[in-house]
């Protein structure tokens, strides 16, 4: 068994025993569930508004339009998800990577790992490969979840396109996640102190989901906890298209939710992504720059540091 | 009665920590920005619709119409602290956690909390004093932002604001305050209380993520008018009053709608805030007495919840054999 | 309050956790003026009693009075009466030497806090130290300021939790002579050690404690008498603790 593996079953191991990771994981499912519910909920409720509304146009022989919520996808039903892998989904990412290192230090093990005949890039690998199950398993808890959901409603169809357009979304969500998870890995690797490990990427992931859209455009914060509003176009003024251009292309959370929109189908027609690049590329490029910080952290990180007061 | 001279003193000697503590000063200029820029981009949407309306009136006036074709937007430069409201609402509350831990984690596993509490003083008045040092803390970083947004809204809305206006954003700082008190007992009762800090902190997240975020987002999901792009009943040109008709067929719907949304403390803060700086359309432009005829139960709400918190944190007995063990 | 109750005296003093006993029923008398060393294992309970004594912690039976005051009625006064420097003490980072000082001043009431924090500075010998912050402090300067915080405010009886840990030579002789100025001007010394040489220099009463129970209690002329030498105090202690630790 190469040294990698080792760390990582070792912290795979740690974290299924941790009390906080199990609450964050059903923290997360229950809401998984929760927004498959809304979806369907809301849904029917239009519906049911659709249907007592259909009465009054012909009741006043007027053309009766067609009905809002059958002209999407039938995916769009899961489209809070991509509210909740933006929120609880990151969040327990970045707890996952935070504890990834801390933990080592705060058992004060570092020295004793640092003095074994393995390198740094092995540490690395080991807690970046542990990550990714980790943070593949929450994301393949969601895809269950809302896989069984649709497959379980009676008036929902889905097509092999929708199959592998649903597989798409959670692989993007999953994408999303390691990002900040591993922000957290580089945060806590390199932090002086417990808490700055665990402050650092939960600001950059506050900044990215409450501050940045503002500035490119979609001014009011709260519209970041809401699927349709988070996709509001921006005002037309120069200096929005000054700002979405410059800063566009940095914003992490609204690529993730236009291109979640355009998998799931909800995205409105015609409605551009923020700044020229596009979506996919803004997330990859995050993505490898989160992996070279957490990479040059682990591989930075002061071994002879450990136990409580570290 | 009591010495309480030992309150005053812990507070003080927080707030010179507070002042030293580069980190919280970050943390309160991260506030001042989120809210500027909140306010900054509202101020730019107005003045672009502004722009938008006179541009169109001209054309109007030069092919010699009549300017009833198109509405004249509003101008109530109060309804632009909207995105700032919000802010406090999430990045705000942030804020108040981590102060909170902060307070906590300053005492406890550091042997000071063994110090002061071999003191000659109460327990809860060693509580009364960190929760009022940080209310203070609290109170003072809004008095910033409100500042600042009452300079930015004179200067930036091309209207001025009023003696009237200046109340109505002191009433809502002192509603802001109390909101984030009760958010900074949060995180300093569960620093306080749970195994470690850290749990503490990463507890108190995951609680403000429930109530900050995701009980007004449930609320705000489940309101049909949000499900479709512009509003379900924009989108079928359904008139006032048929709209009226259909909307009391899903009593029961909005009831649990709001009950969910009412859940949260947030919420409150929000209705009250935003009734009381007129952001919401009904109550743009009223007085503040029929605003708080309406509005009383949230601003009760709000107080008593902040009061409760407090209370929690004051009645629950310190394990100072526990809390003083190194961490 | 008395003057000629002793300076710490406990009653079947106990602490348990369920089944556990961390302290068993406790009897000690320590009179007033004198330099009493606590002895024992790692685990054997000495930071539990100066945590009961302090009250820091709630015994779960018996009774103690520290300094006339009971622990269980006259918490707030014996707070006033006694001064406390936990292991490892560790103070407040961003603040300077004189602003913990008065901080810890003001919060035991004392009338003239500015000039007494001026004082125990002078005293200990860390003037120069009152304009710099903690957080630059080596183990040593933090020990003189932990003990300086400790008396500030007089106190009748001085509770110090392992107070050479981590000291070096100098260190330890240094606070050994301030503790003796601090007795000479009558101050009670509760100390918990692991230095049994510490012991034999200093005090002049020893109690050991073993798995919770006080197994040893007697002045130090007594043992010097009985035993002869240092080499016989370490015997002593041999005999009457066990060869293996416990876990804390």
């Amino acid at each position: 068994m190469t040294p990698s593996t080792i760390l990582r079953r070792h912290a795979l191991a740690a974290l299924a025993r941790e009390r906080t990771i199990a609450l964050v994981a059903a923290l997360f499912a229950a809401l998984v569930l929760v927004s498959a519910y809304l979806g369907w909920s809301a849904t029917s409720t239009v519906d049911a508004i659709y249907a007592s509304a259909t009465h009054w146009f012909e009741a006043n022989g007027k053309p009766v339009p067609s009905n809002p919520v059958t002209q999407g996808s039938p995916l769009a039903l899961l489209r809070n998800l991509t509210i909740y892998i933006s929120l609880i989904g990151a969040f327990s990412a970045i707890v996952i990577g935070y504890r990834m290192v801390e933990t080592d230090r705060r058992a004060g093990v570092l020295p004793l790992i640092g003095a074994r005949p393995l390198e740094r890039l092995d540490y690395a690998r080991g807690k970046v490969s542990a990550l990714a199950l980790a943070v593949g398993g929450l994301a393949a808890l969601a895809g269950v979840v809302g896989a069984a959901t649709l497959a379980i409603l009676p008036s929902v169809h889905l097509g092999p396109g929708d199959w592998a357009r649903l597989a798409a979304f959670f692989s993007l969500g999953w994408l999303y996640m390691m990002t900040f998870g591993l922000i957290a890995i580089g945060a806590s690797a390199r932090a002086r102190s417990e808490t700055v490990g665990l402050m650092v990427p939960t600001v950059v992931w506050l900044v990215l989901t409450f501050v940045w859209p503002a500035l490119t455009g979609n001014i009011l914060p709260t519209a970041a906890i809401n699927p349709i509003s988070a996709l509001a176009p921006a005002p037309q003024s120069t200096i929005f298209d000054l700002s979405a251009m410059l800063l566009g292309p940095f914003s992490l959370a609204e690529a993730y939710k236009y291109l979640g929109a355009e998998l799931m189908g909800y995205l409105p027609d015609g409605l551009p992504p923020r700044g020229a690049v596009p979506p996919l590329v803004v997330m990859m490029l995050f993505a490898a720059g989160s992996g070279l910080y957490a990479l040059r952290g682990c591989l930075k990180l002061d071994m002879t540091k450990g136990g409580p007061d570290a | 009665m009591p010495d309480l001279s030992a309150i005053p003193t812990i507070a003080l000697k927080d707030a010179r920590i507070a002042l030293r503590d580069r980190f919280l000063l970050a943390a309160t200029l991260a506030l001042v920005a989120a809210a500027l820029i909140s306010l900054i981009t509202g101020t730019v949407a107005m003045r672009t619709d502004v722009a938008t309306y006179m541009a169109a009136k001209q054309q109007l006036l030069a092919l010699g119409k009549s300017l009833g074709s198109i509405a004249a937007p509003e101008f109530y430069p109060l309804k632009l602290m909207r995105g700032t409201i919000e802010q406090i609402e999430i990045m705000g509350a942030v804020i108040a956690l981590i102060a909170g831990y902060r307070a906590a984690v300053e005492e406890r596993g550091r042997q000071t909390l063994a110090l002061i509490l071999t003191r000659p003083l109460s327990n809860w008045q060693f509580l009364a004093a960190k929760l009022l040092g940080g209310a203070g803390l609290m109170a003072t970083a809004l008095a910033f932002v409100f500042a600042l947004c009452a300079v930015v809204l004179a200067l930036g809305s091309g209207i001025g604001i009023g003696a009237n206006d200046l109340l109505r954003l002191a009433i809502t700082w002192g509603a802001s305050t109390l909101y984030l008190s009760a958010i900074f007992a949060v995180g300093f009762g569960l620093s306080l209380w749970l195994k470690s800090p850290a749990s503490g902190l990463l507890y108190a997240f995951a609680l403000w993520l429930l109530v900050v975020l995701v009980a007004p987002q449930i609320g705000d999901t489940m309101d049909p008018d949000n499900q479709v792009a512009g509003g379900v009943f924009a989108q079928l040109s359904i008139p006032k009053a048929e709209q009226t008709r259909i909307k009391q067929g899903f009593a029961t719907y909005e009831t649990i709608r709001n009950g969910i949304e009412v859940s949260s403390v947030t919420k409150h803060y929000e209705r009250f805030t935003f009734a009381v700086l007129g952001i919401k359309d009904i109550y743009t432009g009223k007085a503040l007495g029929p605003i708080w005829a309406d509005k009383k139960g949230d601003a009760w709400f709000l107080i008593l919840f902040t009061l409760g918190l407090g209370g929690l944190v004051l009645l629950r007995p310190i394990r100072a054999d526990r809390l003083t063990k190194e961490t | 309050m008395q003057t000629d109750t002793p300076a710490v005296s406990t009653r079947g003093l106990t602490l348990s956790y369920g089944d556990f006993t961390a302290l068993q029923p406790l009897d000690l008398d320590i009179g007033r003026g004198e330099i009493f060393g606590f002895l024992g294992h790692n685990g054997a309970g000495k930071t539990t009693t100066i945590r009961l004594l302090t009250t820091l912690m709630e015994p779960s039976g018996g009774t103690a009075s520290v300094a006339g005051c009971d622990l269980a009625h006259n918490r707030i006064a014996l707070r006033r009466a006694i001064g406390y420097l936990p292991e490892n003490v560790r103070l407040y980072d961003t603040l300077t030497t004189r602003e913990n000082l008065r901080f810890f001043a003001a919060l035991s009431r004392i009338e003239d806090a500015r000039d007494r924090v001026e004082e125990v500075m002078e005293f200990l010998g860390i003037t120069d130290l009152a304009d710099r912050r903690i957080a630059t402090f080596s183990k040593g300067m933090r020990q003189r300021v932990g003990l300086a915080q400790a008396i500030v405010h007089r106190p009748q009886v001085l509770f110090l939790d392992e107070p050479t840990s981590g000291l070096d030579p100098m260190g330890v002789r240094q606070l050994r002579e301030v503790l003796e100025r601090l007795n000479g001007q009558g101050m009670t010394i509760f100390m918990n050690t692991h230095l049994l040489s510490e012991v034999a220099r200093s005090c002049s009463s020893i109690g050991v404690l073993s798995h919770g129970q006080l197994v040893f209690h007697d002045t130090i002329e007594t043992v010097n008498a009985r035993y002869g030498s240092e080499e016989a105090l370490e015997e002593l202690y041999l005999s009457v603790v066990p060869d293996r630790e416990v876990a804390a």
